[in-house]
């Protein structure tokens, strides 16, 4: 049986793509990047694992944030759960809502990857080097933060929540 | 806020469907570019992390200015090696060989650790290096049967490190030097050995043929760097070419010190290096005396390092002073190169020359600790 969905609705899955799948991207390589750094410690120093951990799940936020806008989009433009479609115009205003995590969260997570295996290099020369290490990986967060926020906005004033 | 885009869309005279299609098509199209820009600089990064963070693990081992100074105050060879006890990569050795050999053998095993680390854009660098184990075992092998060592004390002299030492400790039981070079003949280095065996004969002094090993080894490290052609490999060529240049320049104050010629100087040379090039050499060859040497390198960076230690060559007539300003200045320009890339050869490089310096440092204050009463104070401004 062919589903009917609105072409707003269909837009906004697009943007709900665009979200999870670009700062999933981000935080996929970012993570990969901080793996790759810590593995190398924890080859060397087994006390490591625990900071190696640490410094490889910061860039997990960037999917997260990704993950619920593109929960939020489809539950709110009636794909999940039914409900009426969105308009058109609404839609295009979704992919807007995805680009704007889905991009912040690759440049975030990218950046936060590359600080963040430098941080586990410089804990594993220099233990007192951890807090240190992680204010330095947690400052490239605040991009996706930016995303998110702006996401969250224009899916509210957009007229998709609420 | 919809109704204020449905007019906006209006206003453009386009239809809602043609919005639609250049939406999707932006946002792919946005998307493929901010991936591609976004990875490269990933793709160069990605093959250094997991080296990088194993040199830092053992960087952050390497013995401080204040552990290096408590091993210079130890009062004999003894408390030395029970203080390296304490520290397992020197342990590991320490309980089978003699303290100089352990600590040989540690670095032979560093060197073969980097090889093996090393991204494969510069790896080719760092297995030419490895092989200094090789070369110094085969000058010991050369050495020893000059001297006409047994086969036991010949054994002794060998480092148990290196890709050919299976192959160099059969030999150890050979007559003479050319049965050396002889056994040698299945390795890279045969015809390097045989090239220079004719001097030899004609000498009997081991001098050309350890000459010519050097002279390969050093050759096909500076080949090895290659064109650079990113900064990871630029950075490479400097740290190499700047060993060159200091082995050719030791090379030369060595012989002019003992007043060789240009002639008797030449065929051991390295012909072209980094910043001392083909015509500066000939210069610096052609030179009467060390002096000479010193002032034919105005204009290079090794003027400056060289000329601060003429006064203290011209009182004591040692030419120690100036391989120790060179080899510091090897120190300290390896320590300048490993910043400028910290996510990629930096690191690398600040840990090999650093180990090689605390390695170097071990074996000084060794060296003088077989000596009594030697006051701490001139072991520690012997430190490099």
């Amino acid at each position: 049986m062919a589903v009917e969905i609105a072409l707003g609705t269909a837009l906004a899955a697009i943007g709900a793509g665009v979200a999870v799948g670009f700062a999933g991207l981000g935080s996929g390589l970012g993570q990969g990047i901080a793996a790759a750094g810590s593995v190398g410690a924890v080859a060397e120093d087994k006390s490591m694992f625990a900071q190696g951990i640490i410094f490889a799940a910061l860039e997990e936020t960037q999917a997260i944030y990704g993950f619920l806008v593109a929960i939020l989009l489809l539950v709110f433009s009636g794909l999940l759960g039914g409900g009426a479609g969105l308009p058109t115009t609404v839609g295009l205003v979704a992919i807007g809502a995805g680009a704007a995590i889905g991009f912040a969260g690759l440049g975030s997570g990218m950046g936060q990857g590359v600080t963040a295996a430098s941080s586990v290099g410089a804990v594993v020369e220099d233990k007192s080097m951890f807090a240190q290490g992680i204010i330095f990986s947690a400052l490239p967060e605040t991009q996706a933060i930016y995303g998110f926020l702006i996401a969250i906005l224009l899916m509210v004033f957009g007229g998709i929540l609420g | 806020m919809a109704d204020e885009i449905t007019t906006l869309i209006s206003q453009f005279g386009v239809s809602q469907e043609t919005v639609i299609v250049f939406a999707v098509l932006a946002v792919v199209i946005v998307g493929a570019i901010v991936v591609i820009i976004a990875s490269r600089p990933v793709l160069e990064i990605y093959p250094y992390l997991n080296p990088i963070t194993r040199v830092r693990a053992r960087k952050g081992r390497l013995f401080d200015e204040k552990q290096l100074s408590e091993i210079a105050e130890s009062s004999n060879i003894d408390e030395i090696t029970n203080y390296l006890r304490g520290f397992p990569d020197y342990a590991n050795h320490l309980d089978d060989y003699p303290l100089e050999k352990a600590l040989d053998i540690q670095l032979a095993e560093t060197y073969d650790l980097i090889s093996k680390l090393a991204p494969e854009d510069i790896q080719d660098a760092f297995q030419i290096l490895a092989k200094k184990s090789d070369i110094n075992n085969i000058k010991s092998l050369l050495a020893a049967k000059k001297m006409g060592m047994n086969q036991d004390d010949t054994y002794n002299l060998l480092i148990p490190a290196g890709r050919l030492f299976s192959e160099i400790e059969q030999l150890a039981d050979a007559n003479t030097v050319t049965d050396v070079v002889a056994g040698l003949d299945n390795t890279e280095y045969s015809s390097v050995l045989e090239g220079a065996l004719p001097e030899y004969e004609e000498s009997k002094m081991i001098l050309p043929l350890e000459s010519a090993l050097d002279k390969y080894y050093l050759e096909n490290l500076l080949k090895s760097s290659g064109v650079p052609s990113d900064e990871n490999s630029q950075i490479l060529y400097s740290y190499i070419g700047d060993q060159v240049d200091v082995a050719n320049l030791k090379l030369i104050i060595r012989s002019k010190a003992d007043g060789l010629s240009f002639d008797e100087l030449s065929p051991y040379m390295i012909k072209d290096g980094y910043q001392l090039r083909e015509w500066k050499l000939k210069d610096l060859m052609e030179s009467e005396d060390v002096a000479g040497v010193i002032s034919s390198l105005e204009g290079t960076d090794y003027a400056s390092i060289l000329g601060d230690s003429l006064s203290k060559y011209n009182e004591d007539g040692s030419i120690s002073v100036f391989e120790k300003a060179l080899d510091e200045y090897l120190i300290e320009n390896a320590k300048s190169l490993s910043m400028r890339k910290p996510l990629g050869i930096g690191p690398i490089l600040g840990y090999l020359s650093q180990k090689e310096r605390e390695i170097k440092n071990l074996k000084i204050i060794i060296r003088v600790k077989r000596e009594v009463n030697f006051p701490i104070s001139e072991i520690k401004e012997m430190l490099v």
